[in-house]
């Protein structure tokens, strides 16, 4: 990766970190083990433990792994090569033991890459729901782990009601279990009550954690998600299309605050308590789309339902991170124009 | 007013009917006669789409590249579109240039329980900016659950839209309302229909698709295309135009296109053959038709027979030898009966 790339992921770190580092000092001279550790969420967390270790001193050791990690050498080769980093290639279901000096767990294997849940169904139920119980059955045996935080979905929540502002923490929502598509979300649901089950009857010191939706660096622009589509036909010079009417709502959170709150809820999060985490600040679509054209030279036209579309009804999903920002003081440090400018950047930036 | 968009794969699809021998002459004309009447999609290519030209299922009479250039440069309004089926089409080798060549439309397909092989074609064109449309092939072989799930896929990939295709030209309008009924009310993305007029249906399938929620139709000139020819474009737009549709396409334009394409593309006008019928009663693909009818005259069989027999065995594209067991068999049984 370009040095370029490089500093507009570190200077996102540091802004992140702006709110403080003092709450993350339990972090300080331990040893952290991450799965799905090459993956998005894997690479933002060394990103901002590197920061961590480089600039305050923390001393943290971190640990990933994962089944692969070609892209991850590809494109963090600068995270690959640190001497606080280290790289276990494995599969998740596969675990027995854990480095016995491990203390902090974030169990984040699985992939939310909706073309593998349609293609694979079998295989992503099977990396959630193995995958975390091999997890905590390792993580039983660990005598100085201090918390294991679930990285669990926002699509546990099912559809959204029209008339929800957002989504706390406390509604169940549904799903159609008889529905394939339905697979990753339902083994989430899943692999938060086992859990649950294990802080009952094992006694780890368990929080779970809700991600919605994302847009910054390290996510590849081939993903079909709208924020990832309208960049990159913004980036080709358009036209940037908008299926529907543009009227359906999302929020989008910049990686360097997910990584910055993921560690909070790591250190101070509530065991057995779940916590959203993502942008409160929703857009329908046709903004959205407005708004990364207006950060493209020459502005790309934007066009909607040009296939002869059928309008199906909007719709939202946005959190309500009232939970994070009352009892964590967590908040964002990088809104939704300055994400939407930095992610073109660092794409730019070859 | 609903709108239907409307893609016209007459020298597309219109190959299989000539052997792969439309020429560059032939398909600049009728390119510029379809864009004039406001067709939305122009495709053109071998039968089989992209990298096909093979001995196996015919050589093209020029290359790929060769016939999107030259339509390129006369589409002053329609976009142009190209077939992929993944394993004769590569990324490489025929996406990639295709793409350069101004290619805006991708309909990459497959077989109807095979959306799987769409997946890398697909992402290829949405990350190079194209239109991706997902194609399932022979889709009267698959419940309407399975093509949902098919569908859902593709629509995972990242196509656009998804289209369903009569290849046998096997639908009744009401399989076609069930099916593209069920998919339009349970996919996001838009839904299309692809006829096949084996059993004279393929207006009436076509226009029973629109009512279930089809927004995108393919029609050919006089239906020019595999077997028993496609649906024919010009009574398709009439039709949808007496139904309330709007097509962005001026009927008269696209009747003067038609009587084009009688004069200048095609030896004779599709018909339904016997064998057609047959064919599209069994559910097998009309490319089936010259091996049926030679290894029928070989074995002393009837041909409607050894497509019935292969309708039974559920063949698809690139199972043509199994022509060759069935006739043996039937004439093993008719020497028995003897």
């Amino acid at each position: 990766m370009t040095s370029k790339r490089r500093d507009i992921v570190r200077e996102d770190c540091r802004r992140a970190l702006a709110g403080g580092t003092e709450m993350l000092a339990p972090l300080r001279n331990s040893a952290l083990f991450v799965t799905g550790g090459t993956g998005f969420v894997g690479t933002w967390l060394t990103e901002m433990i590197a920061c961590l270790n480089d600039e305050h001193g923390f001393n943290v050791h971190v640990t990933l792994m994962a089944r692969q990690c070609g892209r991850f050498v590809e494109t963090a080769e600068h995270l690959a090569a640190r001497k606080d980093v280290t790289v276990v290639l494995k599969d998740v279901r596969s675990v027995l033991d854990l480095p016995p000096e491990t203390q902090w767990i974030i169990h984040a294997a699985a992939t939310p890459d909706r073309r593998v849940h349609a293609s694979d169904p079998v295989g992503a139920v099977d990396v959630i729901v193995n995958g975390t119980r091999a997890m905590l059955v390792a993580a039983v045996q660990l005598s100085q782990l201090r918390k294991f935080l679930n990285i669990s979905s926002g699509l546990i929540y099912g559809t959204q009601p029209w008339d929800m502002p957002a989504i706390s923490e406390s509604f169940c929502g549904s799903l159609d279990c008889a529905n394939v598509s339905s697979g990753y979300p339902e083994a989430k649901r899943f692999a938060e009550t086992l859990c649950a089950a294990y802080q009952s009857e094992h006694r780890l010191i368990i929080s779970t954690v809700r991600p919605f939706a994302f847009i910054g660096p390290y996510q590849p622009l081939g993903l079909p998600w709208a924020g990832t589509d309208f960049i990159r036909d913004a980036m080709l010079g358009g036209p940037i299309r908008v299926h529907g009417d543009g009227q359906t709502i999302r929020s989008h959170m910049y990686p360097s605050d997910m990584a910055y709150w993921l560690l909070n809820i790591l250190v101070k999060g509530r065991s057995g308590q779940a916590y959203n985490v993502g942008s409160a600040r929703g857009v329908t679509l046709a903004e959205f789309a407005a708004r990364i054209a207006d950060c493209v030279p020459g502005r790309p036209r934007i066009e909607f339902g040009v296939l002869g579309e059928r309008r199906p009804p909007a719709s939202k999903r946005v959190p309500d991170v009232s939970l994070c920002a009352s009892a964590l003081s967590l908040g964002l440090s990088t809104d939704l124009d300055m994400a939407i400018k930095r992610t073109i950047s660092w794409n730019q930036t070859t | 007013m609903k709108k239907i968009i409307v893609s016209d794969p007459t020298l597309r699809d219109g190959n299989h009917a000539l052997g792969h021998q439309l020429n560059v002459r032939q398909m600049v004309m009728y390119a510029a006669a379809s864009d004039a009447a406001g067709v939305a999609i122009v495709e053109v290519g071998h039968g089989n789409g992209l990298g096909a030209s093979s001995l196996q299922v015919g050589e093209s009479a020029i290359e790929d590249l060769a016939m999107l250039g030259a339509v390129r440069a006369v589409l002053k309004h329609a976009k142009l579109g190209v077939h992929i089926i993944p394993g004769f089409g590569t990324i490489n080798k025929n996406l990639k240039p295709a793409i350069e060549a101004g290619v805006d439309v991708v309909r990459v397909a497959s077989h109807c329980t095979e959306a799987d092989t769409t997946q890398r074609h697909i992402g290829y064109a949405r990350e190079k900016g194209r239109v991706a449309y997902g194609v399932l092939m022979m889709s009267h072989m698959a419940a309407k659950e399975v093509l949902l799930n098919e569908c859902r896929k593709m629509e995972s990939y990242g196509a656009e839209a998804v289209v369903l295709m009569d290849s046998a030209g096997a639908y009744l309008p009401a399989d076609v309302s069930e099916r593209i009924g069920f998919l339009a009310r349970n996919l996001s993305i838009p839904v299309g229909f692809h006829g096949h007029n084996n059993l004279g249906m393929a207006v009436a399938n076509s226009a029973a698709a629109a009512e279930a929620g089809a927004t995108l139709l393919d029609g050919s000139a006089r239906g020019l295309g595999a077997g028993a020819g496609n649906t024919p474009l010009e009574v398709m737009i009439a039709v949808l135009h007496r139904m309330g549709y709007s097509t962005d396409v001026d009927l008269y334009k696209i009747l003067d296109a038609a009587d084009l394409a009688e004069r200048h593309l095609m030896p004779k006008i599709p018909t339904i053959s016997s064998l057609s019928i047959a064919s599209g009663l069994a559910g097998v693909f009309s490319g089936f038709a010259k091996h049926v009818e030679r290894v029928a005259a070989e074995y002393g069989v009837d041909a409607r027979e050894v497509f019935r027999e292969l309708g039974n065995r559920k063949v698809v594209a690139g199972q043509e030898d199994v022509a060759i067991e069935v006739a043996i068999e039937l004439a093993a049984r008719k020497g028995e009966e003897k």
